[in-house]
C-alpha cells in the first residue's frame, strides 16, 4: 500500500506519464503472451503435422515388411526415408509388432531388434496425440500400422524438436527485446508528450497552491504556453481571479486600518472620560492653589495631586499612542501591555458595568518573543468581541500562560454563544473574505494577525454560557521578530 | 526363418524357373533374331550393383571391347536373375557359383573372375568390431544376417558349417534374415540391427576400400575355405552367339585396354580367365552335403 500511497502523492505532471508507460508495459507484455501462446500452438500444430505425415509414409511404407517380420527391409526403409534437411529430425523410429517386440529400429543399439520394447520408452509417448517435452527438447509421436484394417504393428518416433523450441526461444528473446525497445521509447515519447500536455495543469496547480498557502500570484507571462487557447483559456480566468482577489486584498488593508482607526475611536471616547476627570481634579486643585497657594502644605499638596492627574494622563495618552501606531514600536511584549490593555479598555467595559479579569499564570516573570503591537491590538479586539457578546455586569477573563514555545490566549465571555459565521472566520482552513457589513471586523483582523503571527485560533463554549477564544501563539528569536519589525 | 520357409523358396524357385523357360524360350528366339546390335548382360547383388558409377564403368569397357550396345540388367534377387538367363531373356549373367552349379545342365561359364591372380574366393562370418566373439559357437542365439538364400557365400558356405558341426542355423541362430546383399549384410552387422552375417570375403576386403567407416564397426569370426570365383554365365543355348563370342573375348583381354583396367581397377580385380565348371566341385560338394535342407 505504502508505494502505492507514494504514487498518489506525486504530482499530475509524474503521476499522468508513468501510467502511460504502466499501461504500455502492460499491453506489451499481454501482445507478447498472446503471440507466444500462438506461436507456440502453430508450432506444435506444424509438429504434429509432420509427425503424421512422416509416421504416415512410414506406417505405409514398411506395413507389407511387418505383415513378413523381415526386420532388414523395415530397417532399410527408415534409413532411406530418413529426412536429411527436415526442419525436425526423427531421432529414433522404432517399428514393433502387436506384442511390442521390435521388429526393427533405425537404432538397434539402443531398440535391440526381436526384443521386448522398453516400457518406460513407451510410457514417454501419449496415446494418440503428439506429446512436446520442452525439457528433453524431444517429441514423441505413435500410430498403428494396418493391413486390411487390422492392426499388425506400431510405429513409434522421437523428434528432435530443439531447433523448433531454439525457433520459439529466438522469438521470445526478439519479441521480448523488441517490445522492451518499442515500450521504453513510447513509453518515454509519452511521457514526454504527456507532460508537456499536463504542464500547463501544473503551473496553474503550483500556483493555487501558493494562494492556498496566501502567496496569490499572477501567471507570468513566460509560463503562458505558447499554443493551446484551452490552457491560455485558464490562465487567463485565473489571472483575472487573481487580480480580483489582490482588489479585495486592498479593500480589505483599507477596511482593516479603517477598523483599527474606529477601535480607537471608541477607545479614544473612553480616554478622553479619563482624563476629563482628573482635569475636573486638576481644575480644581489649580482653584485651591490660586487662592490658598501661599500655604506651603497645601501647595505642596496640590502640586502632588496636579503630578498623579497628569501622571494618569500621561499613562492614558501613551498607552493610546502605543496602540494607535504598533508598527513604530518594535518591542516585545510585557506586562506594561497587559495594563495598558486593562486601562485603554476600562472605560468601554465601566459603560457596560463590565469587568474585565486578567489571570496570569504566576510563573510567568516576562514574555519573550511576542511582539507587542499584534498581540496587544489581538487582545484588544478578544476582549472587545467578549464584551460586546456578553451582557451588562458580567465578567471577561483574560487568561495568559505560556511555555517555552508558543503563548497561550484565553478569552472567556458569558455571551449568547459565537455564531457560525463568526467562528468560521477565526477557524476555517482559509481564510474568508471579508466578512458582510461590519460586524465581526475584529474578528477578522484577529484572523489576520494570527495568521502574520503563525498562531492558531479555536473556539469552543464556555460552561455554563458563552464561549471561550483560544489563541497559541509560537515564540520567536527575538532577531526574527525585530528584522520582521 | 530360412529353414521354415527352404521348402518354400525351393519350390518357388524351380515353379517361376519352369514357367519362365516355357513362356518366355519362343519369344526370346524371335528376340534374339531381332536383336543383334544389342547385348543383354545381368548383373546379381553378388556385387556392388547399387553403385552406378560401377555399372557405368563396365557398360563403357564392355560396349567399347564388343562394339555392342551393352544393356545391363540388374535384379533385387540372384533368383530373378538367374530365371532372366536361364530362360535367355539376357545373354549373359554375372551370377553366384551356387545358382551355376544349380543350374549346370541349362548354362556354361563365359569367364571367371580373378582377386590376387586367382579365381577364387572365400566366404566370411563377420560381427561386431566391439564384441568378443572368435569363433562359430560364439555366435550361437543372434540374429543372423545371410545375404540371398541363392548366395553361396552369403548363405550356403554357412549353413553347410552349421550342418557338418551337426547344427542347424534355426536351431543355432536365434532368427536369420535375408539382406538381398553382401553390402547390406555388412550394413546390418555394423548398425546392430543383427549381431553377425555371413558375408562374400571379396566384397568386404574391397567395401573395407570404399567405405572404411563401416566396415571398420565389423570383423571376422572365421573365413572360409576357398571357393571358385562367381562366374560370368551364358546360357547353352546362347553360348554360340555372335554377341556372346564378342563378349568372351571382351572379359578375356580385359587386361589388355585402358578402359579394360580401369573396369578391373574399380573392381578390385586382376583379369577374367576361362574356367571348368570342375572350379565349382567345392560348391558342390556343400549342395549335396546339404541335399533337401535346402
Amino acid at each position: 500500500m505504502r508505494p502505492l500511497r507514494r504514487f498518489g502523492k506525486l504530482s499530475s505532471a509524474l503521476r499522468v506519464p508513468l501510467m502511460v508507460m504502466l499501461l504500455m508495459t502492460v499491453v506489451s507484455i499481454v501482445l507478447s503472451e498472446r503471440v507466444l501462446t500462438r506461436l507456440s500452438q502453430n508450432q506444435e500444430a506444424y509438429l504434429s503435422g509432420l509427425a503424421g505425415s512422416y509416421l504416415n509414409s512410414i506406417a505405409a511404407s514398411v506395413s507389407p515388411s511387418v505383415l513378413r517380420q523381415d526386420s532388414w527391409e523395415i530397417f532399410d526403409v527408415l534409413l532411406r526415408m530418413k529426412p536429411q534437411r527436415a526442419a525436425i529430425q526423427p531421432r529414433e523410429t522404432v517399428i514393433t509388432d502387436v506384442r511390442g517386440v521390435i521388429l526393427a529400429s533405425d537404432k538397434p543399439n539402443i531398440h535391440p531388434t526381436l526384443e521386448q520394447m522398453d516400457a518406460e520408452f513407451r510410457l514417454e509417448f501419449a496415446e494418440g496425440d503428439m506429446r512436446l517435452d520442452a525439457v528433453s527438447q524431444l517429441a514423441f509421436a505413435s500410430r498403428p500400422i494396418s493391413h486390411n484394417q487390422e492392426v499388425i504393428g506400431k510405429a513409434y518416433v522421437v523428434f528432435d524438436a530443439s531447433s523448433l523450441l531454439e525457433e520459439r526461444r529466438e522469438v521470445l528473446l526478439t519479441l521480448l527485446l523488441t517490445n522492451a525497445l518499442l515500450t521504453i521509447l513510447l513509453a518515454v515519447i509519452g511521457f514526454f508528450v504527456v507532460r508537456r500536455m499536463v504542464l500547463p495543469m501544473q503551473i496553474l496547480e503550483n500556483h493555487l497552491q501558493k494562494a492556498a498557502s496566501g502567496g496569490l500570484e499572477a501567471i507570468s507571462d513566460s509560463e503562458f504556453p505558447r499554443a493551446g487557447s484551452e490552457a491560455k483559456r485558464i490562465f487567463g480566468a485565473f489571472n483575472h481571479l487573481v487580480s480580483a482577489e489582490k482588489d479585495k486584498e486592498e479593500l480589505v488593508d483599507r477596511l482593516t486600518k479603517e477598523e483599527r482607526l474606529a477601535t480607537l475611536g471608541r477607545i479614544a471616547s473612553g480616554m478622553a472620560h479619563e482624563i476629563n476627570n482628573p482635569l475636573g481634579g486638576l481644575l480644581n486643585v489649580t482653584d485651591t492653589l490660586k487662592k490658598h497657594g501661599h500655604k506651603k502644605k497645601v501647595r505642596l499638596e496640590g502640586i502632588e495631586l496636579i503630578k498623579r492627574g497628569l501622571l494618569g494622563i500621561r499613562d492614558v495618552v501613551q498607552a493610546a499612542l502605543v496602540t494607535y501606531r504598533p508598527e513604530r514600536s518594535s518591542r516585545v511584549f510585557t506586562f506594561k501591555d497587559l495594563a495598558d490593555i486593562s486601562l485603554l479598555l476600562r472605560p468601554d467595559l465601566k459603560s457596560r458595568a463590565q469587568e474585565l479579569k486578567i489571570l496570569s499564570s504566576p510563573s510567568i516573570k516576562v514574555f519573550d518573543g511576542l511582539p507587542a503591537g499584534p498581540v496587544r491590538q489581538a487582545i484588544m479586539n478578544l476582549v472587545l468581541n467578549a464584551s460586546s457578546a456578553s451582557p451588562n455586569g458580567t465578567e471577561i477573563v483574560l487568561s495568559i500562560n505560556q511555555t517555552k514555545e508558543a503563548l497561550y490566549l484565553e478569552v472567556k465571555d458569558a455571551g449568547e454563544g459565537l455564531p457560525d459565521a463568526a467562528g468560521e472566520i477565526l477557524t476555517a482552513p482559509i481564510k474568508s473574505g471579508i466578512p458582510d457589513g461590519m460586524s465581526g471586523l475584529g474578528l477578522w483582523v484577529v484572523r489576520q494577525i494570527a495568521d502574520e503571527l503563525g498562531a492558531t485560533l479555536s473556539a469552543k463554549p464556555n460552561n455554563p454560557k458563552g464561549t471561550i477564544i483560544a489563541m497559541i501563539i509560537p515564540r520567536r528569536p527575538l532577531e526574527v521578530l525585530h528584522a520582521a519589525a | 526363418m530360412p529353414s521354415s520357409n527352404e521348402k518354400m523358396f525351393k519350390n518357388r524357385r524351380a515353379f517361376m524357373l519352369s514357367m519362365a523357360t516355357l513362356l518366355l524360350a519362343p519369344s526370346n528366339a524371335l528376340s534374339q533374331s531381332q536383336i543383334t546390335t544389342t547385348i543383354r548382360f545381368g548383373l546379381t547383388p553378388v556385387f556392388l550393383n547399387d553403385d552406378i558409377q560401377l555399372l557405368t564403368v563396365i557398360k563403357n569397357y564392355l560396349e567399347s571391347a564388343t562394339g555392342y550396345t551393352i544393356e545391363l540388367t540388374t535384379r533385387r534377387t540372384y533368383q530373378e536373375v538367374t530365371s532372366l538367363l536361364v530362360s535367355g531373356q539376357l545373354d549373359a549373367a554375372w551370377i553366384c557359383g551356387y545358382p551355376f552349379v544349380k543350374f549346370q545342365n541349362e548354362l556354361e561359364i563365359l569367364a571367371v573372375p580373378e582377386w590376387n591372380g586367382k579365381p577364387l574366393y572365400q566366404s566370411y562370418l563377420i560381427t561386431k568390431s566391439d564384441r568378443k566373439a572368435s569363433k562359430l559357437a560364439d555366435l550361437k542365439g543372434d540374429i543372423h544376417a545371410f545375404s540371398d538364400p541363392d548366395s553361396n557365400s552369403g548363405y550356403l558356405v554357412t549353413k553347410a558349417l552349421l550342418q557338418e558341426n551337426g547344427l542347424s542355423s534355426d536351431a543355432f541362430f536365434k532368427k536369420a534374415l535375408f539382406t538381398y546383399s553382401h553390402r547390406n549384410v555388412i550394413r546390418a552387422v555394423a548398425s546392430g540391427l543383427v549381431q553377425s552375417g555371413s558375408v562374400d570375403g571379396y566384397v568386404w576386403e574391397v567395401m573395407r576400400e570404399f567405405d572404411p567407416g563401416l566396415v571398420a564397426s565389423t570383423k571376422i569370426v572365421r573365413k572360409s575355405a576357398w571357393f571358385g570365383f562367381p562366374p560370368i554365365a551364358v546360357s547353352k543355348r546362347f553360348a554360340q552367339t555372335e554377341q556372346v563370342s564378342a563378349l568372351r573375348r571382351a572379359f578375356l583381354a580385359s587386361r589388355e585396354t585402358e578402359s579394360g583396367r580401369a573396369m578391373l581397377d574399380y573392381l578390385r580385380l586382376s583379369g577374367f580367365v576361362d574356367a571348368k565348371p570342375s572350379l565349382y566341385d567345392s560348391v558342390k560338394r556343400n549342395i549335396d552335403r546339404l541335399g533337401g535342407l535346402l
